[in-house]
């Protein structure tokens, strides 16, 4: 029994961990691009959601397509100034760029909203439902519905619509997009818009359940590496088996483990198969 | 510095920067006013204002800056001729390394005369690392029992061990239940794997060990945690009648709200540290409503001193603040004692001396003396619980102002 509860809870987190990891591998995917500051959106998003609660008492489920929003218009901008100049640089100043950007974006937000920590209250954040023996948090069952409905929705885009089959052929080859016609440029800043926006989105769901703090990246930057480059960098897929890899590793090592050796387990895992298969879960499928 | 009663922390931390950036370009001006009085003297605050501890260090500066203000308003300190206190903060993020680095800085840049911080015993221990070698006092609320248990002479701590903290969190405990007519016979431990933690952890340990209860659940987890659920599980399975979480803010908030989500109802007594600042009862609402927590010092025990705290920054004195407090009118006592600012004035001091008057009257025991460690041998923990938003001291008897509530 203790086993399904730590699966049922593994799963849901692992449902989050995929959300704020696809937005990593789809800018890599398309572009090429490490994004070190990917974390720093997903800060951004908590405190976008922590504020639609605090000024326009929004729940944060409900102020995670604002966040949407809102990081989706700055990451078009941040594409648009900074990327896009360093898209063909030597890729030391790609990291250069995003790390700094990593740094910027963190300080500036320790500026505006000061370094403590926030957290937002509401009624259904201390519930959990009962299914037999198992209890299923609230909190945690809608950040990871919320989390598949963006998948979904996402997945929807990547297939049916012409952005998304024309963001995947950028990805695929470059220079063929270009030869029918599709700007690349423009793909681009949809991709890195739509990567940092859904990381975003990631935050505001897992805000009832957290804290919103500046450092907060921090603790998920390793998390979300882990999660693509398990699943296979730059594959969406991958990244939602990635994720949810991750979350269960986690949850299951606690049960034999201590919990501070959640992360070593996790590693361990997490080398053997990049041994066995470097581009990981999903690498060869893009 | 503007009196502002409506203040939150918010705006204090912005208002506080303006001070420092105006202390800066007034500093010419300021300068020719103590060569006039004998010169200012430099105290060093290190703190945790960036970074996971950051709310703790703001609350630590608000109570320091306080008692800077009001032992200049009354002239100085009048063995020097009137020299005023200038306050040197640095953050020392919540990084040891930093820390050090920061200390280093403070020493050999800024003159101070000693050091006051840095809240988090990791902190403490690596500034405590500088000044041991540089000779100069620090003085310190952290607690963890590698602080004085080092045999550094240059270390001076206002509130009781960690160890000693802990056990007093278990046996407050055992008689509160007792009062309300519960024998408790499992308890459940959880700690952050910091210096504070850990430390902490031995005491509850050790209490548990002596009174013949038995732990079924001794759990550490890493410092920024972000899912508790495994640990809550845990307890639930555990079958503990009582929880002892020794925790930060962050995953205090976590633990309770996991608890509530499981309706796991048992009593959590928490460890200090987040189960007694504004923001946690912020954070849970209602649901904070009867956490017990032990705490170093409280401030409804000495409301003529902690109330001027609640009017400037507009919440109550956290116990944090209120020990930073006393560590500075500590230091301002030795300085008009020794008539001196030399470090070895100062430690003889800060040594010899018992100091009964001032801030020192808030803290628990209302005296502070320092044994050879730096150990102030008067303070006891006492416990509290929250009260309609409020810290009620609960125990031990002789203090307490209400009688604890107990739902197991």
């Amino acid at each position: 029994m203790a086993i399904l509860q730590a699966l049922l809870d593994g799963l849901m987190i692992g449902g989050v961990y995929a959300v704020i990891s696809i937005g990593l591998t789809l800018v890599f995917g398309v572009m090429g691009i490490v994004n070190f500051a990917q974390a720093e959106f997903l800060m951004l998003g908590m405190f976008i959601a922590y504020y639609a609660w605090a000024w326009l008492g929004l729940d944060p489920l409900l102020a995670a397509p604002l966040a949407f929003v809102v990081v989706f218009v700055l990451g078009a901008f941040i594409q648009r100034l900074l990327i896009h100049r360093v898209l063909k640089a030597p890729e030391v100043a790609q990291i250069f760029l995003t790390v700094g950007l990593l740094i910027v974006l963190e300080n500036l937000a320790l500026l505006m909203f000061g370094s403590g920590f926030r957290s937002v209250s509401t009624p259904y954040q201390t519930s959990a439902l009962r299914l037999g023996p198992l209890f299923v948090s609230v909190p945690y069952l809608a950040a990871f519905a919320m989390s598949v409905a963006c998948g979904l929705a996402l997945w929807l885009f990547l297939k049916s619509s012409w952005f998304g089959q024309a963001m995947r052929a950028t990805a695929q080859d470059p220079m063929a997009a270009k030869l029918v016609g599709i700007d690349a440029d423009r793909m681009h800043m949809l991709a890195f818009a739509l990567g940092v926006a859904l990381t975003a989105f990631g935050g505001a769901v897992i805000l009832p359940y957290l804290t919103a703090s500046p450092t907060v990246g921090g603790q998920f930057a390793v998390l979300m590496f882990t999660v693509v480059v398990l699943g296979g960098l730059g594959s969406v897929a991958g990244a939602v088996v990635g994720g949810l890899a991750v979350g269960i590793i986690q949850s299951l090592s606690a049960l034999v483990f201590p919990i501070q050796l959640q992360n070593l387990v996790l590693f361990i895992v997490f080398i053997a198969v990049l041994s066995f298969r470097p581009k990981g879960l999903l690498g060869a499928a893009r | 510095m503007a009196h502002d009663t409506s203040t939150k922390s918010r705006i204090t931390r912005r208002q506080a920067l303006a001070t420092a950036a105006a202390a800066g370009l007034a500093a010419p001006a300021l300068m020719r006013q103590a060569m006039a009085q004998g010169a200012a003297v430099n105290v060093g605050v290190i703190l945790p204002l960036s970074g996971a501890n950051a709310q703790f260090g703001i609350n630590s500066r608000n109570g320091i800056e306080l008692v800077a203000d009001e032992i200049n308003a009354a002239g100085g300190l009048k063995a020097l001729g009137g020299a005023k206190i200038n306050l040197v903060v640095a953050d020392a993020t919540s990084t040891p390394t930093t820390a050090a680095n920061v200390a280093q800085r403070l020493l050999s840049q800024n003159d101070v005369v000693a050091i006051l911080g840095a809240f988090a015993s990791a902190l403490t221990i690596a500034i405590s690392e500088v000044t041991e070698r540089r000779g100069v006092p620090l003085l310190t609320m952290s607690f963890s029992d590698q602080i004085t248990g080092r045999g550094f002479e240059n270390i001076f701590q206002v509130v009781a061990k960690a160890s000693v903290i802990g056990k007093a969190q278990f046996d407050g405990t055992v008689e509160i239940a007792k009062g309300a007519g519960q024998k408790l016979e499992k308890i459940a431990i959880m700690y952050e794997d910091t210096a504070y933690g850990t430390s902490q952890a031995t005491g509850i340990r050790a209490g548990a060990k002596a009174a013949g209860v038995e732990v079924v659940m001794d759990d550490a987890y890493p410092l920024g945690i972000t899912d508790v659920t495994p640990l809550i599980n845990k307890l639930r399975a555990s079958g503990a009648q009582a929880v002892f979480p020794v925790s930060y803010l962050n995953d205090s908030l976590q633990i309770i709200r996991a608890m509530r989500q499981q309706q796991i109802k048992i009593p959590a007594i928490g460890g200090a540290a987040g189960y007694v600042i504004p923001d946690f009862e912020k954070g849970l609402g209602e649901f904070a409503e009867g956490v017990l927590s032990i705490a170093p010092a409280n401030y409804d025990l000495a409301p003529e001193f902690t109330d001027r705290f609640r009017k400037r920054y507009g919440y109550f004195m956290v116990h944090e603040a209120l020990e930073h407090a006393v560590c500075l009118d500590v230091l301002a006592q030795a300085i008009e004692k020794a008539k001196s600012t030399k470090p070895d004035d100062l430690r003889k001091a800060l040594h010899g001396t018992r100091f009964d008057s001032g801030w020192c009257k808030a803290m628990t025991g209302g005296v502070v003396e320092f044994d050879k460690t730096g150990l102030n041998t008067h303070s006891v923990p006492v416990m509290v619980q929250w009260r309609n938003k409020e810290l009620v001291t609960v125990w031990p008897s002789q203090v307490a102002k209400a009688k604890a509530v107990w739902s197991s």
